[in-house]
C-alpha cells in the first residue's frame, strides 16, 4: 500500500531524510520511532504530499504522490501532529467540508459522520465552533476528518498528543479497528509504550535514516534477549 | 519603565530577526520592494511638484488657496489614519495571542495598551508616512526650500499629526468597548458611525472651500496674502489646519508664525496620548472582558440559531467539493468580524461616492474645456478603479494567506489545486466584478451608450487584472500563520502590490487621457465622435489583463504547492 523508494529530503546543505527505503502492506500498523529532529514529520509530509522529495519516490496504492497526487490522496486519511482547525467552523461543519473533499454524497456523509461521532465520543462538543476546542477535542476531530472516506492508508502523526487516557484508549481502538480492516497504518509516536502496544511492525529513525526495521515478533526477540523493554532498545539504539 | 523598554527591546529585536533572515529569494524580493518604494517615491515627488505648480502658475490660486487644497487633502488623510487605527486596533489589542499573554504577566494594562499601541501605529501607517515625505519633498523643491525642511516637516508636523489621529482611533476604540458592555455593541457602533458621518459633512459645511474660492478671489490679485479671517473659526480647531497653515507660513518665510502650530501639534499629540494612556489604564482591561463577553455572546446566539443559511446539512445543487469549498468560503466571511465589517464599510463608502458623483456628472457635461472635461471623466474612473483596487488588496490579496495553517487538510485531500483557487478566487472576483461595473454604469449613464459600453468593457479589464494581480502577490507573499486577514493586506506585500496598483492607475492615465480627450473633442463637434481610439485603448487594456491574470494565477498557484 505504501512504498518509499531512496526517499531523500534536503533543506540546503542539511539532510533532514536519508534514502528511506519502506513498504508497508494492507492490515500493517508500522510504528514509526525517532527522536526529535530525526527526521519523522519530514518522511509524513512527504508520504503525504505537502514536501516535495529532494530524490526518491512515494508511491501510494501504486500511485506516484508527486506525479498522481489525486489518486494517491483518495487513499490516504492524514491526521498531523497539530491538528489546526478553521476556528470559525464548528467541528461538524469541519467534517461536512473534509467529506466535501472527498466528494463524498451527502446522505452517505452524514451517515459516516454520525458513526464516526459515535465511534470517537464527540457528540457533546461536535457542534461548537473549533476555537473553543482544547488541543485533545481538536485531535479528535481531525482523526474523524481522516476516517470518513474510508482510506486504505492511514497516516499519524503523534495521535496521543493532548489526549486524556480515555481519549488515547479511544483512539487506540479506532486505530487497531482499522488496522484489522485492511487498512495500512504509519503512525510516528514518542509514546513507545503505544507502539509496543499496537504496533506489528517497528522502524526507528535516526539522523534522517532508518537503522530499524523489523516486525514486532522479531523486535520481541530483541528485547527478550538483550534489553528490558522496547524503551531500552531505542534508547540503546539511538543514543 | 524599564519593562516597557524591555519588552519593547524583544519586540525589535525580533522584528530584526524576522527582517534580517536574508537568504538569496529574500533578498530579492527586499531589494525589488525597496527599487518599487523608491520609484513610488519618486512618482509621488514628481507628482506633487507638477501639482503645485500646476496650480500655482497655470491656474494660478495663490498661496492661500493652495493651502486650503492641502488643508482638505490633509482632512482625508487624518480620517484614514484615524479609521484605519480603529479597525486595525480591535484585532491588535483584543484579537492576538500576544495580548492574551501579557495579560498573564505582571504588566499594568497601561503598559499592554502602550506597546500594542506603537506596534499597531507604526504597523499600518509606515506606507502612508513614506507618501507624505515624498509629497512633502515635491513640496519642499517647488518652494526652495532648504532639504532639511523634510526631517523637521516629518517630525514636528506629520508624525504628531498622525498621531493625534491614531491616537484619537485608539481613545475611539476604548470608548466604543466600553459603553458596548452598557448599551449594546450595536448602538454604540451606529452612534459612533452617525458622529463620524456628521463630523464629515459639517467639516464640508464649515470649510466651504466653493464659497473660500469665490471670497478669496474678490481680493484679486492679492491672493496670496493670509485670508484666515474668511474662515470659520470651527475648523481653525482642527489639526489639519494647524498642519495647513504651518506650511503657509514656512513657505512664506514666516518661522514664528509656524512656530506656534508646531507647539500646538506636539502639545495636543501628547495631550491626546496622555489621555490614551488615562483611559487604557482605566478601561483597558474592562474592554478585554467585554470583547471576551460579546465573542461568547455571539458564540451562544450562533448555537441556538440552529442551522444557517450556509449549513453543510443542507440540500444543495453544488458538486460535493464545490458546495463544501463555497460553504467553507461563505462562513468563514460572515462569522470572521474583521472581514464583513471591512465589507460593509466599503460598502457604505461606496455608496456615498455614488451619491456624490450624480451632481459631478452633470458638471462633466457642462464643462466648457475639453481637457478639464476629460480630466474630471478620468478622475471619477480612476476613482472607481480605487475603490475596485482597495477592495482587492482588502479581499484577494490575503485569499492564499487565509487558507493558514489548516493548510494540511487541503493538501493532503485529493484535490486539483489550481481549481480550487479558481473557484475561491471566482466567489471574491464575482462581487467585485458587479461592484465595479455597477460604479461605472452610475459614472457613465449620463454619457452615449457607446462610451458608457467600452467604459463597461474597460472596468471589466482593469478588475480582472487587480484581482489576478492581488491573488498572485497574494500567493507569492502568503503567510500561514497570520489569521488576521486585515494585517495581511497591509504586510510588505500588501504596500508593494498597492504600489504596482498605483503604477497601473498611471498605466491607465497614459493610456486613456488622448483617445479620451478626442472622443470628447469630436463629440463637441459632431455628436458622432469616433470611437476607434477608445477601442484600440481596451483592446491593450484587455491584452495587458490575459498577461497579468496567466502570469499572476500560475503564480500564484505554483506558490500554493511549495513545500509548507
Amino acid at each position: 500500500m505504501l512504498k518509499l523508494t531512496n526517499l531523500t529530503k534536503k533543506f540546503g546543505n542539511f539532510t533532514a531524510v536519508n534514502n528511506i527505503n519502506l513498504e508497508i502492506n494492507a492490515g500493517d500498523f508500522f510504528g514509526f520511532l525517532g527522536q526529535n529532529g530525526a527526521g519523522k514529520t519530514t518522511t509524513i509530509k512527504m508520504i503525504t504530499g505537502l514536501f516535495a522529495p529532494t530524490n526518491g519516490s512515494v508511491h501510494i496504492g501504486g500511485y506516484d504522490i508527486q506525479k498522481n497526487h489525486i489518486e494517491a490522496k483518495k487513499l490516504i486519511g492524514y491526521i498531523p501532529d497539530q491538528p489546526f482547525l478553521y476556528d470559525k467552523l464548528t467541528g461538524k461543519e469541519f467534517l461536512f467540508f473534509c467529506g466535501g473533499l472527498y466528494k463524498i454524497e451527502k446522505s452517505k456523509l452524514k451517515n459516516k459522520i454520525d458513526e464516526t461521532i459515535d465511534q470517537l465520543k464527540i457528540e457533546q462538543w461536535v457542534n461548537k465552533r473549533t476555537e473553543e476546542y482544547s488541543q485533545g477535542m481538536k485531535q479528535r476531530i481531525a482523526i474523524a476528518s481522516a476516517l470518513l472516506h474510508n482510506p486504505k492508508l492511514l497516516v499519524v502523526d503523534e495521535p496521543m498528543v493532548g489526549l486524556d487516557p480515555q481519549s488515547a484508549l479511544l483512539v487506540k481502538n479506532a486505530l487497531r479497528r482499522k488496522a484489522s480492516e485492511g487498512v495500512a497504518i504509519f503512525m510516528s509516536t514518542h509514546s513507545l509504550n503505544v507502539a509496543e502496544e499496537v504496533c506489528s511492525r517497528i522502524g526507528i529513525i535516526k539522523d534522517g535514516q532508518m537503522i530499524f526495521e523489523d516486525k514486532k515478533e522479531v523486535v520481541e526477540e530483541i528485547i527478550g534477549t538483550d534489553h528490558q523493554n522496547l524503551e531500552s532498545l531505542f534508547l540503546h539504539m539511538t543514543k | 519603565m524599564s519593562l516597557l523598554i524591555h519588552i519593547l527591546k524583544f519586540k525589535l529585536l525580533t522584528f530584526i530577526k524576522v527582517q534580517g533572515d536574508i537568504n538569496v529569494k529574500s533578498a530579492v524580493k527586499q531589494i525589488s520592494s525597496s527599487i518599487v518604494y523608491i520609484l513610488f517615491a519618486v512618482g509621488i515627488f514628481f507628482f506633487t511638484r507638477n501639482i503645485v505648480t500646476y496650480l500655482m502658475e497655470d491656474v494660478r490660486i495663490g498661496m492661500f488657496l493652495l493651502h486650503r487644497f492641502i488643508f482638505v487633502v490633509l482632512f482625508i488623510f487624518f480620517m484614514t489614519v484615524n479609521i484605519g487605527n480603529i479597525v486595525v486596533s480591535y484585532s491588535t489589542f483584543f484579537k492576538t495571542r500576544e495580548v492574551g499573554f501579557l495579560l498573564t504577566m505582571p504588566i499594568s494594562f497601561a503598559k499592554i495598551f502602550l506597546i500594542k499601541f506603537l506596534d499597531n501605529f507604526f504597523y499600518s501607517s509606515s506606507t502612508l508616512l513614506l507618501m507624505v515625505t515624498a509629497a512633502l519633498a515635491g513640496y519642499t523643491s517647488y518652494f526652495g526650500l532648504p532639504w532639511y525642511f523634510i526631517p523637521f516637516a516629518v517630525v514636528f508636523l506629520i508624525l504628531p499629526f498622525m498621531f493625534i489621529a491614531g491616537t484619537l482611533g485608539a481613545i475611539t476604540l476604548l470608548v466604543i468597548m466600553r459603553f458596548a458592555a452598557t448599551f449594546g455593541i450595536k448602538k454604540v457602533l451606529v452612534t459612533i458611525a452617525s458622529v463620524y458621518g456628521a463630523t464629515i459633512i459639517l467639516f464640508y459645511i464649515f470649510s466651504s472651500p466653493v464659497q473660500l474660492v469665490t471670497k478669496v478671489f474678490a481680493y484679486f490679485p492679492n491672493i496670496d496674502n493670509y485670508f484666515g479671517f474668511l474662515e470659520s473659526p470651527a475648523i481653525k480647531l482642527l489639526p489639519n489646519h494647524w498642519v495647513a497653515d504651518a506650511l503657509y507660513w514656512i513657505s512664506s518665510g514666516k518661522f514664528t508664525a509656524a512656530g506656534w502650530y508646531v507647539y500646538l501639534l506636539i502639545l495636543v499629540s501628547i495631550l491626546f496620548f496622555l489621555f490614551a494612556l488615562y483611559l487604557a489604564k482605566k478601561w483597558f482591561y474592562k474592554t478585554w472582558l467585554v470583547f471576551l463577553n460579546l465573542s461568547s455572546e455571539l458564540s451562544v446566539k450562533k448555537k441556538s440559531n440552529g442551522k444557517s443559511v450556509f449549513s453543510f446539512e443542507k440540500k444543495s445543487s453544488l458538486m460535493p467539493r464545490r458546495e463544501a469549498l463555497v460553504k467553507r468560503e461563505l462562513l468563514l466571511f460572515i462569522r470572521e468580524p474583521s472581514q464583513w465589517t471591512h465589507f460593509i464599510v466599503m460598502l457604505f463608502l461606496i455608496t456615498i461616492f455614488i451619491v456624490s458623483i450624480s451632481s459631478i456628472d452633470v458638471m462633466i457635461l457642462n464643462a466648457y474645456n475639453i481637457y478639464l472635461k476629460t480630466l474630471i471623466y478620468l478622475i471619477i474612473y480612476l476613482f472607481n478603479v480605487f475603490l475596485i483596487a482597495s477592495m482587492a488588496l482588502r479581499f484577494i490579496f490575503p485569499l492564499v494567506s487565509l487558507e493558514g495553517e489548516t493548510i494540511w487538510k487541503i493538501r493532503s485531500a485529493p484535490l486539483d489545486y489550481k481549481k480550487l483557487m479558481l473557484t475561491r478566487l471566482f466567489i471574491y472576483f464575482s462581487v467585485i466584478f458587479v461592484i465595479g461595473q455597477l460604479l461605472n454604469f452610475v459614472s457613465n449613464y449620463q454619457f452615449s451608450i457607446m462610451l458608457t459600453l467600452i467604459s463597461q468593457l474597460n472596468t471589466a479589464f482593469v478588475t480582472i487584472t487587480l484581482v489576478s494581480l492581488n491573488f498572485g502577490m497574494g500567493a507569492a507573499y502568503a503567510n500561514y500563520k497570520e489569521k488576521n486577514p486585515i494585517r495581511v493586506a497591509s504586510s510588505q506585500g500588501a504596500s508593494l502590490t498597492f504600489l504596482f496598483t498605483i503604477i497601473y492607475l498611471v498605466f491607465l492615465i497614459v493610456l486613456l487621457f488622448a483617445p479620451l480627450s478626442n472622443y470628447f473633442y469630436e463629440f463637441d463637434k459632431s455628436s458622432l465622435a469616433s470611437l476607434s481610439q477608445l477601442i484600440y485603448t481596451s483592446l491593450i487594456l484587455g491584452t495587458f489583463a490575459l498577461i497579468v491574470s496567466y502570469l499572476s494565477i500560475s503564480k500564484g498557484v505554483r506558490h500554493f504547492l511549495k513545500d509548507i
